[in-house]
This record gives structure tokens, C-alpha cells and sequence, in this order.
């Protein structure tokens, strides 16, 4: 006769005792026929309860990882490598170099980029005749421009900066290989008194200087990406301007807003005009007691400056303000197409501008330049949520990089993704295809494609 | 115990109801768990988070399912994306999403099919003429007898496993660009994996092949590692010598056709002509690289046929000495494996004489007094490991870098405090005439970047 199974003991009523078909096992038949299937029951809910238990740790180290319960020897390894990692790069960051022992120039002391030239536009009319060789007009008229753009020579706060910073400077190669302009990252700070973003001043200036060669020199941030490839810069505009920079004239005289122009994305004409400009500009820059005095005055003769120290686009917005006859005659404001674009308004509709419009035009239909003012990656005060930020420089790395993959027959897999996908066959007559998709050869023919 | 208060029948359903309760409330515990698994609530974060995650997942699944309305689910994503203010908080792998399928050409290739770049062109000689011939303002020579040069380089469009490998790759990029641009060759930063089949190191040969015939008008493409750095800025390659040649490897001819060696030459930097020579080239080197049986069975065939080589997968610079010696015939007279000069130099060899360097020499030779290109080989700066001390190879990258950055840091009057140091120092004062003051080694206005005289 079979035992009754304990499953058939739990259905009857606990009342009934068994029948007499159950064989008697072990010690068990010596206990009442009640205490063997209280036996019975705590069996069942011992293996329900073990079996839980064993999901449960198996769904445990899939989401929060007990990897330390089982590390073999590689992942021990991996972490000895990483914590090395990390050591050293805290040391990197940490070490300051000696920063500390600055003395500044203080408000009474007066402070200069370098010995003044007073006549820089003859030096450089003689030079460029002495030297044929490198003339500062190329490629039968376009004046020779260059990009200077850079960052601190540490490694960013956070190490995704340090990422975009790579994808914005690639992005940055790819639009001044298409459009001869030659480029210099700068990672060096030359003059510890202009620390911060008065770094483009000093540096801008040496530049001129070293290279008389250059028409324009053109600074733009880091934080500043090229999403129009094909857009090519109206200089013609610019024949009797020394300064161009993205901005509205009524914000700029009217409201004296401290956002009116952006000095992430300007240009300057080398000659002496400009030395002029930067040696003016500079005076609110110094660290320390100059530029936080500078700070206030500007907050209190700006609209909706908020209070910190002086900043550079501040002090080019309050000295064109307060002396507009010296200086407007030769300033370009520019807003008829993004010299500089606000990336909040931007980013989101990329799909839209991808469906409606072409690359070339680089006004809000199709931007020149998105620029994420704010954001800083690489650290420091963050204006807005992080995740918003690195989704939108994301896609607008890969908006740009769309239309240099375009030739080579390759788009990525949507605007998030940094894998491509081809959407053009490898062809055995490929020069068909450089004539409609290079964008040098379309701008040079005057044919316009998306 | 409750038989005293209840009656044993009602003692009895409870007690049922009891065990019941404490099933129910422990499956509904696993499915809290498992959705956090799976629908992703993150790790230990706020309720709110959580709610805002599966949102967002759902929104994510709805948008895969209805690819035309884009526009509608970006403008709705907008809304979810976490409220959180500090980078070091948010895991930034999270904002990549490889998005939508389709594409040409997407079939899994079939195995026994033999490997194939692209479609086979036979003529490109003749076209790439008509085609400069057509072109006049896209030279394939930019000065006297200075063929246009491409510099190819690249990396992971995803961030570096390694906290500071991106800022590595950083400064390795600004130091290609400066080379760059004081010897007037252009750039092209590669960051798009064109080829799943050949990933990896094969990766460079699709994107070559592409680079070659998409730009008839450059004449020399120049591979270079983005673990390689230049080190000597005043140095210009020696055109004119390569004239007669399709490519130009670091090497020695008695190691690669003598003794099969699989170091007897480097493919981490090297020069390819844009010709149809070169096309054949890429076509007979390709087949060891399509990852899985073709690279493992070529992996094999390596190791057994070169010298010293270890037991690993197909690698493109073994693949290359084994091509060269075992078809000899055929390519040998078009190659030239060049070691007058460090086209590629070993780290291991170099870094620790630096300041010896700057004592004794100066740039522009190139050689093993002032290196060209100090090559990182084995470091791995972007990945988790590499095969040498991760504190020697930082810190030997970095002092490369300074040695290489105080070339174009003189130009201007300034120089790295020390080789280890981000900090600059002035070398020279500033003078109230910049023109008269030329820097000490000519790289501001160097004869190798003027212009065409007769163009302009």
C-alpha cells in the first residue's frame, strides 16, 4: 500500500486521520498521526520557503550584484587595475602645480596683455610682402582663418567631460578640414592672472601676433559644436568690421542685458584694432580683487547679471555699451544666422529640421552652431539637469557627424546612437558619388542637397 | 493559540488565510524585484526616480513600435529625463541607444562566401585622373612636390571603460592636430565602426578603403594609432623618397622577408598611396579579418608561419609580414619598410631619455635622437587593461605629450615647467616686435607649410 502523499494529507480535513493504509515509517510511526503531518506541513513550507529564498538571491545578484561573494581571480584583478586607475587620477587632479603662490595684480597695480604695438597694421602689411609664401588671402580670395578653441589641461571633474570634449573637438576638425580654416586647441594657461575664460584674451593675442598670416582669428568654446558642415561664414559681410559676434542690437543698447552678445562664438580681424579692443577688454579680467570688483560693476549696470565675479562676455558687453563711439563702428552684431545657437531651443527638433530643411542655411532651420551654455561636462556650476545635457550634446555631435558620414554612405542609427548604419552600396564607380555628396564639391558647383 | 478566543474551524481558515497571506506578499516581493530588473528603476533610488524610469521606459518601447511618429515621442521623452544636477551622480553610459534597424546591405554574410571591402574596382588609376583632371582645385599635390596628405586616426564613439582614457585621447587628438597643422596635411578623426565583421584593429582597413575612394583628390593616406604621438614637430617626412613606392612601413626588410618576424614591422603608422595597387592591397590583407572562424583559423596559420608570434586571433600587422613575405613577388617592390627615421617608435625605448634629448639634440631629425612618433604599444589608455604597469604608462603618455607640446608651446614663448608638469612657464619675454623674433627652430613659419607660389 502507497503512503498517502502529503499533498493528499493537506486536502482532506485536518479533522480525518489517516487511514489505516498508511505503512508506518520510521520514527514517524511512533508520533500521533497529527504530529506527522504537522511534520509534514513544516517540510512543505521549509522547501517553499528555501526555494524563495533561492530566487530571491539569484534575482539579487542580477540587479544590485554580489559580485563579491564569487570574484575569481580576473575580476580581482580588473578592480586592482581600476582602483590603480582611479589613484592616479586623483593624484592628477589634485596636483595643482604650485597654483597657489599667485601674487595678482591688485586694483592699483595696472595690468597689460603684453608691451603695446601701436603699429601693428604696417608691421603686418610689410611682413606679409616680405613672405608671399604664406599670404593671408588663399584659394583665390577666401582670407585665411583660424579656429582657436581649448581647454584646461586637467582631466575634467567628471570623466564624460572629457569624452565630449574629444567628440567636440573631432567635430570641430571635421568642419575646418571641409572648409580650410586651419585650427589650435589650446591647452596651456598663459597667463595665470587671465585664468578661466579671460584665457581666450592673452591667447588670442599671441596668436595674432605669432601669425601674421591670419585674417580672422575665430574662438569658439568648447561647449560650442558645428551642426551646420556646409555652412559657410558670409565674410563678405564682414569687409568693413573688426569684430563679429552673435547678438541682438536692442538687448545690447536698449535693455543693456548681460546676455545680449555670447563670446563663445565670435571673430577678430588681425590687425591693430583688435590689440586695441583686447587691451581694453582685459581691464576687468585679473584675478582676484580687480575681477571681483569688475563683477560688481557690471551687475549693477547689467540686466539680470547675477552676482559673480567679471566674466568676459559681461565686460565686452559693458565696455561696447560705454563707449559705443569708439568701438561700434567696427563691431558686426550678428543674429541672421547661429553664429551662436542656444541649444535648448535647438536640440529637440533636429528630426523635424532632418525632414523639412538642408544643411547649408545656418540660421534656427538649420543651426550653424549649437552651443551648450550651462552645461559644463567637464565641471563647475550646472545649470541644468545632467541627463538633458549629455542626451543633447549627444545628438548634436551626431546631427553633425550625419553630414560628414554622408559622403562616405553611412548615417547613425537615430540621433542617440553612436553606431552607424550604411545607406548607400559600395559602388564601383565611387567618384559619382564624391561629386554629389562632398560638400566641398557642392559648394563649389552651387548644387544644394540634404 | 487563537482556539481560545475563535472557534477551531475559523482558527483553521485563518490560519489558511494566514499562510496564503504570506505566499502572496512574497511572490508580489520577487515581482518588485524583478520588474526593478528589467524595467530598469535603477539601484537603490527614490520612488520617484523609479516611477520617472518606467515612464521612460514606456516610452522608449513606445517609440521603437511607431518609428514614424518621432516627432511626437521626442517631444514627450523631453519631459522624463531625470532630475539630477551632478555629473558624478548619473551613469552616462544610459543616453546611448542604438535606435532603429534598416540600412542596406545588412545580411549576415554567408561564411563560405569569401570576404569582399566592397565592389571590385579595376580601373581606379585612370579614373582618379579624369577626375583630378576635371577637378583642378582639388590638387592631389599641394606644393613642390608635396603629394596632399590624409592623417587617418580614430577611437570608440562610446566613452572609455578607463576613467582618464578619454583624456588621454584628448590630448593625443590636440597633438595630432598640431603636427597637423604645421606640416599642412589633413585630418580625418575616424569614430564610426563602418564594419561589424571587422571590428577591432581590422577596423582601420573598410574605413581606409573608404577614405581612399571618397577622396581622389588626397594622394597619400597615413594610418596612425590613437595610442601613437608625435614627438618630433619639426620633422618632415622625406617625400621625394617614397615617390616610386604605394607604401611605407616602419620595418626592416631582413626581419619581414628574412626571418618572417611578427614585429618586423609596424602597422600602427603608415603611409598608403591612393592607387590601385593600394586597392588590391586592402582586398588580399582583409580575409584574415572578419571576426570569428576566418580570424581564429588565420590566427592559427600566423602563428604557426611567423616568427615569435604568440597564440592569439589574426592581427593586421602579422597578417601584413606574412602577406609581404610569402607574396614577395608580387608587392615587395612597391613597399618600403623605412627605419632611417621613427615613422613608429616603441615607447619602452624612448621615454626615459627625454631630457637627455633636450640636452644633447634638437627636433627635426626624427630618429632615435628625437623621435617622430613615440608609439604606445600595449598601453590601452581607453580600455580596462593593457599589458604593462597602468602608473608607468599614464604617466610616460603624459611626459610624451609635454615633450611633443613644448615644441609648439616655444613658438609662442612658453614651455612645460618640468616633462611631468600641465603648468607653462614664459621662455621667452615678451617683445614689443613680434615679427622680428622668429621661434628657435623655424616651426611658425616653416618652408614645409608655404604655398604654392604660382596657384595664387
Amino acid at each position: 500500500m502507497s503512503l498517502p502523499t502529503p499533498f493528499s494529507a493537506q486536502k482532506r480535513t485536518s479533522a480525518s486521520l489517516p487511514s489505516e493504509n498508511g505503512e508506518p515509517r520510521g520514527g514517524a510511526a511512533r508520533l500521533l498521526p497529527r504530529g506527522r503531518q504537522q511534520i509534514h506541513k513544516t517540510f512543505n513550507n521549509l522547501k517553499i520557503t528555501i526555494l524563495c529564498g533561492f530566487i530571491t538571491i539569484l534575482v539579487l545578484r542580477g540587479t544590485i550584484g554580489l559580485g563579491r561573494l564569487s570574484s575569481n581571480e580576473s575580476d580581482g584583478d580588473n578592480r586592482l587595475i581600476i582602483e590603480e586607475t582611479n589613484r592616479i587620477l586623483a593624484e592628477i587632479r589634485s596636483d595643482n602645480d604650485g597654483d597657489g603662490d599667485e601674487q595678482f595684480p591688485d586694483v592699483n597695480s595696472t595690468f597689460s596683455l603684453g608691451p603695446t604695438t601701436i603699429s601693428w597694421d604696417e608691421d603686418r602689411n610689410v611682413w606679409l610682402q616680405k613672405n608671399p609664401q604664406f599670404p593671408n588671402y588663399i584659394n583665390t580670395g577666401n582670407p585665411r582663418i583660424l579656429l582657436v578653441t581649448g581647454s584646461p589641461p586637467n582631466p575634467c571633474e567628471n570623466a564624460i567631460g572629457d569624452h565630449y570634449l574629444l567628440k567636440g573637438l573631432k567635430n570641430k576638425v571635421d568642419y575646418c578640414r571641409i572648409h580650410g580654416v586651419e585650427i589650435v586647441y589650446n591647452m596651456a594657461n598663459l597667463d595665470r592672472a587671465m585664468a578661466g575664460n579671460w584665457g581666450k584674451l592673452p591667447l588670442i593675442r599671441r596668436l595674432m601676433l605669432s601669425h601674421p598670416e591670419f585674417e580672422w582669428i575665430w574662438w569658439m568654446n568648447s561647449d560650442a559644436y558645428f551642426t551646420d558642415m556646409a555652412f559657410k561664414l558670409p565674410l563678405w559681410k564682414y569687409n568693413e568690421s573688426n569684430l563679429v559676434v552673435h547678438g541682438y542690437p536692442d538687448l545690447l543698447f536698449i535693455e543693456k542685458s548681460w546676455i545680449s552678445l555670447n563670446t563663445g562664438s565670435f571673430l577678430v580681424r588681425n590687425c591693430q584694432w583688435t590689440l586695441d579692443l583686447l587691451d581694453a577688454w582685459a581691464t576687468m579680467g585679473p584675478k582676484g580683487s580687480i575681477r571681483d570688483e569688475a563683477g560688481k560693476i557690471l551687475t549693477a549696470n547689467l540686466k539680470g547679471r547675477p552676482e559673480f565675479e567679471a566674466d568676459d562676455q559681461s565686460a565686452l558687453i559693458y565696455l561696447l555699451i560705454m563707449a559705443k563711439d569708439k568701438w561700434m563702428g567696427k563691431v558686426y552684431v550678428e543674429n541672421s544666422y547661429n553664429l551662436h545657437g542656444f541649444w535648448e531651443g535647438l536640440v529637440d527638433r533636429y528630426e523635424e529640421m532632418m525632414e523639412d530643411w538642408r544643411s547649408g542655411l545656418g540660421d534656427e532651420r538649420w543651426p550653424f552652431v549649437t552651443h551648450f551654455v550651462g552645461c559644463k561636462p567637464c565641471g563647475g556650476n550646472v545649470d541644468y539637469p545632467v541627463e538633458r545635457c549629455l542626451r543633447s550634446m549627444e545628438r548634436a555631435f551626431n546631427f553633425a557627424d550625419n553630414q560628414v558620414l554622408k559622403l562616405y554612405g553611412f548615417q547613425h542609427r537615430g540621433l542617440a546612437s553612436p553606431s552607424v548604419k550604411r545607406i548607400r552600396n559600395e559602388s564601383v564607380a565611387p567618384l559619382v558619388d564624391v561629386d554629389l555628396f562632398d560638400i566641398r564639391h557642392v559648394m563649389e558647383h552651387g548644387r544644394v542637397d540634404r | 493559540m487563537f482556539d481560545k478566543v475563535i472557534s477551531p474551524c475559523r482558527s483553521r481558515r485563518l490560519h489558511r488565510y494566514f499562510r496564503n497571506g504570506k505566499l502572496t506578499l512574497l511572490c508580489l516581493i520577487l515581482t518588485v524585484i524583478m520588474f526593478r530588473a528589467y524595467l530598469g528603476a535603477g539601484r537603490f533610488g527614490t520612488p520617484e526616480k523609479d516611477l520617472n524610469e518606467i515612464r521612460q521606459t514606456f516610452a522608449y518601447l513606445r517609440r521603437r513600435a511607431e518609428p514614424r511618429r518621432i516627432l511626437e515621442s521626442v517631444s514627450t521623452a523631453s519631459q522624463f529625463h531625470s532630475r539630477v544636477y551632478r555629473y558624478a551622480d548619473f551613469d552616462a553610459a544610459r543616453i546611448f541607444n542604438d535606435g532603429d534597424g534598416g540600412g542596406v546591405g545588412e545580411l549576415k554574410r554567408n561564411e563560405s562566401e569569401p570576404y569582399r571591402l566592397g565592389a571590385r574596382i579595376s580601373d581606379w588609376d585612370n579614373e582618379r585622373l579624369r577626375w583630378l583632371r576635371r577637378n583642378p582645385k582639388f590638387p592631389n599635390f599641394v606644393g613642390r612636390r608635396k603629394p596632399r596628405v590624409l592623417l587617418v586616426t580614430g577611437s570608440s564613439p562610446k566613452p572609455c571603460e578607463n576613467p582618464v582614457g578619454d583624456h588621454y585621447l584628448l590630448k593625443s587628438l590636440k597633438n595630432k592636430v598640431d603636427y597637423c597643422r604645421l606640416h599642412g596635411l589633413e585630418m580625418f578623426y575616424n569614430m564610426a565602426l563602418l564594419d561589424a565583421e571587422m571590428s577591432g584593429f581590422w577596423a582601420k582597413l573598410p574605413l581606409i578603403r573608404k577614405l581612399l575612394v571618397s577622396h581622389p583628390e588626397v594622394e597619400l593616406l597615413w594610418w596612425m594609432d590613437s595610442d601613437a604621438m608625435f614627438t618630433d614637430m619639426a620633422f618632415e617626412l622625406p617625400w621625394e623618397r617614397y615617390k616610386n613606392h604605394n607604401l611605407i612601413l616602419h620595418g626592416w626588410d631582413h626581419k619581414v622577408y628574412g626571418e618572417k618576424h611578427w614585429v618586423g614591422l609596424n602597422t600602427g603608422s603608415f603611409l598608403l598611396r591612393n592607387c590601385q595597387w593600394s586597392l588590391d592591397l586592402l582586398d588580399v590583407w582583409a580575409p584574415m579579418g572578419p571576426v570569428g572562424k576566418a580570424r581564429e583559423e588565420a590566427g592559427e596559420v600566423l602563428t604557426r608561419e611567423l616568427k615569435d608570434r604568440p597564440v592569439f586571433e589574426a592581427d593586421d600587422q602579422s597578417a601584413m609580414v606574412y602577406i609581404l613575405a610569402t607574396q614577395r613577388e608580387k608587392w615587395k617592390d612597391k613597399v618600403y619598410l623605412e627605419n632611417a627615421f621613427y615613422l613608429h617608435g616603441y615607447w619602452g625605448i624612448l621615454v626615459d631619455r627625454y631630457e637627455e634629448m633636450i640636452d644633447s639634440y634638437h627636433p627635426g631629425l626624427g630618429d632615435q635622437r628625437w623621435p617622430l612618433v613615440t608609439h604606445f604599444v600595449g598601453c590601452k589608455p581607453c580600455g580596462e587593461f593593457g599589458d604593462y604597469s597602468v602608473e608607468r604608462c599614464l604617466k610616460q603618455m603624459n611626459r610624451a605629450y609635454n615633450f611633443g607640446d613644448n615644441q609648439i608651446l616655444q613658438m609662442y614663448g612658453f614651455g612645460h615647467k618640468t616633462l611631468a608638469s600641465r603648468r607653462v612657464v614664459r621662455i621667452r619675454n615678451d617683445s614689443g616686435k613680434p615679427l622680428e623674433v622668429e621661434d628657435e627652430f623655424g616651426l611658425l613659419h616653416p618652408p614645409f607649410k608655404s604655398v604654392k607660389l604660382n596657384s595664387y
